[in-house]
């Protein structure tokens, strides 16, 4: 943490109500916490300035510091998008998951992530993770359960499914980083750019360093000749897009004016 | 890019392992570490000493993200599942823990730390913050039902004179297509529920009517309720409904009246935060 140079922020209801609805998701992206701030201040304090998220959030994370949590910031992996979520800094694993699942479950979840970070994708099969069932701690649990299992947790955000295959939500990267890095120090891959744990992205096929598909889009934004920083090789993959919030925007107002946070899935 | 959690963190934690720092309440085994198996504090200290702040500070820590995790799901929290799950051989200090704890969550989140019951030893959040017609679409869950099945209920049992038979209930929820037998489109289970869930989370009392054949059973108001709410809130719901003024059902409206004015008395214990001295 920043330690003692912070100084301590004050919370108002406006400050409060902001987080009893963070605390109602897992995660949430930054232009929904943006309304959400906006929302809290129309409710509380109607002629005030909206102050800065950053601002705003750094005010309440001085005050969470004694509770040991934090609102943490993120980037999806795959498309660079802004997330936050409210972690937990004390402890180191996944504990805020038990609370929502039994031991099995949590051992399900413990499987599936090792082959995750093990794999060279980031993607671990829906066919590996089950087969690895049989050696689950706890209460026996059956392939088909396993399945409804492995769906409560795209659910609930911790996992994302492409095609039949998972890997990490970035709630579950914003959450558990430490323990991740802490637990598994060998396998763990790390992103050449921010240094931050990489799940997903691209590597150099020469001499092997891996970026985030979102600090590749930065480093190599306006190149026409994107080369790996590590080995100047010829970087061959497909570089990919800066995330733009105000082309999301637009997008947004042409679908719908007023989109609900409300998930349905609970 | 996310930041890195800074080594005090980290530091605390694997001091406090030793006490059983992986917090997690019930089903949790501490995955990954082989230290808290089954629960058990592996290395509690003899007798314990006099604890350093920041050991005390990380333990408010963990009861207060206790408290917030349990009431999520509005379930009333047992002293006994506190001193299970959190607060293990900080025991003696209990009443300072939870003293800290529910100051932390007034301030920080707006949440009062309530005893359900005066002496029952069982706890429940109740939120300081008005909620607001537009919070329903901010949030990420359910939420407490303040329009829906509880409050069509809560208002049944109110203006029917705060105790209604359980077949009154069903006569008037058929007419709004909610049947005890049939699964619903929004509510899934109404009798699972009005008679258990609601009855479970002490917003209603369920009980059996002696020497009726076939067995009805009386709703009322649960202790939650009483804490959540109020019969004026409820009365202005039921008013709004039907299009009408709070005011247009007399005998309602004065003891509706009359629990604010007890309420606006100053309390003698009740709903006050710290725990009985008897720890």
């Amino acid at each position: 943490m920043q330690g003692s140079t912070r100084r301590m922020g004050i919370m108002t209801d406006v400050h409060r109500r902001f987080l009893q609805l963070l605390m109602t998701h897992g995660v949430l992206e930054e232009w929904d916490v943006q309304r959400l701030q906006k929302h809290c201040y129309k409710v509380h304090d109607r002629n005030a300035t909206v102050e800065k998220l950053e601002d705003f959030i750094n005010n309440i994370n001085s005050v969470l510091e004694s509770l040991y949590i934090e609102i943490k910031k993120g980037v999806t992996e795959d498309d660079g998008r802004p997330i936050y979520a409210l972690v937990n800094l004390a402890t180191t694993s996944i504990s805020k998951m038990a609370s929502d699942f039994a031991e099995n479950e949590l051992d399900l979840f413990r499987k599936a992530l090792e082959l995750i970070i093990d794999s060279e994708t980031g993607f671990a099969s829906s066919t590996n993770i089950l087969n690895l069932v049989d050696q689950l701690k706890g209460k026996k649990m059956r392939k088909k359960e396993a399945e409804h299992v492995l769906q409560k947790f795209v659910q609930n955000k911790w996992l994302i499914e492409k095609e039949g295959e998972f890997t990490l939500h970035g709630r579950a990267i914003l959450e558990m980083e430490q323990y991740i890095r802490e637990t598994y120090p060998d396998a763990v891959k790390v992103c050449t750019i921010c240094h931050s744990l990489l799940i997903q992205g691209q590597s150099c096929e020469t001499c092997g360093i891996r970026m985030h598909l979102p600090c590749v889009a930065k480093y190599f934004q306006s190149n026409s000749e994107p080369r790996c920083p590590h080995c100047n090789d010829y970087w061959p993959h497909e570089i990919p897009e800066v995330f733009d919030p105000e082309k999301e925007r637009e997008a947004g107002i042409s679908k719908s004016n007023k989109r609900s946070l409300r998930s349905r899935q609970h | 890019m996310s930041q890195k959690p800074k080594s005090r963190g980290r530091a605390g934690a694997q001091a406090e392992r030793g006490s059983g720092g992986e917090e997690a309440p019930s089903t949790s085994r501490g995955p990954g570490g082989a230290a808290s198996q089954g629960g058990r504090r592996a290395e509690a200290p003899p007798t314990p000493g006099p604890r350093s702040q920041k050991q005390l500070e990380l333990k408010v820590a963990e009861l207060v993200q206790f408290l917030l995790i349990k009431d999520q799901r509005k379930i009333p929290i047992r002293r006994t599942d506190i001193l299970r799950h959190v607060v293990g051989d900080y025991r003696d200090v209990l009443p300072e823990l939870l003293q800290r704890a529910a100051e932390r969550l007034e301030y920080v989140f707006g949440y009062r730390l309530v005893e359900l019951e005066p002496r029952s030893n069982t706890y429940i959040l109740v939120n300081t913050l008005e909620p607001v017609e537009e919070d329903a679409e901010m949030r990420g869950d359910q939420g407490t039902p303040t329009t829906g099945l509880l409050m069509i209920v809560l208002g049944l049992i109110f203006m029917k004179g705060n105790s209604i038979k359980e077949t009154e209930v069903w006569d008037f929820l058929r007419r709004l297509g909610v049947h005890p037998t049939k699964k619903h489109l929004i509510f899934g289970d109404p009798k699972k529920l009005i008679t258990e869930d609601f009855v479970r989370q002490r917003y209603l009392e369920y009980r059996r009517i002696p020497h009726t054949d076939p067995v009805d059973y009386e709703l009322q108001w649960g202790p939650r309720t009483n804490l959540e709410t109020s019969k004026m809130k409820v009365l202005k719901f039921v008013a709004k409904v039907h299009n009408q003024d709070p005011k247009d059902w007399p005998a309602q409206y004065c003891e509706a009246l009359a629990e604010e004015e007890a309420r606006a008395r100053p309390q003698t214990g009740g709903t006050a935060p710290t725990p009985a001295p008897s720890s």
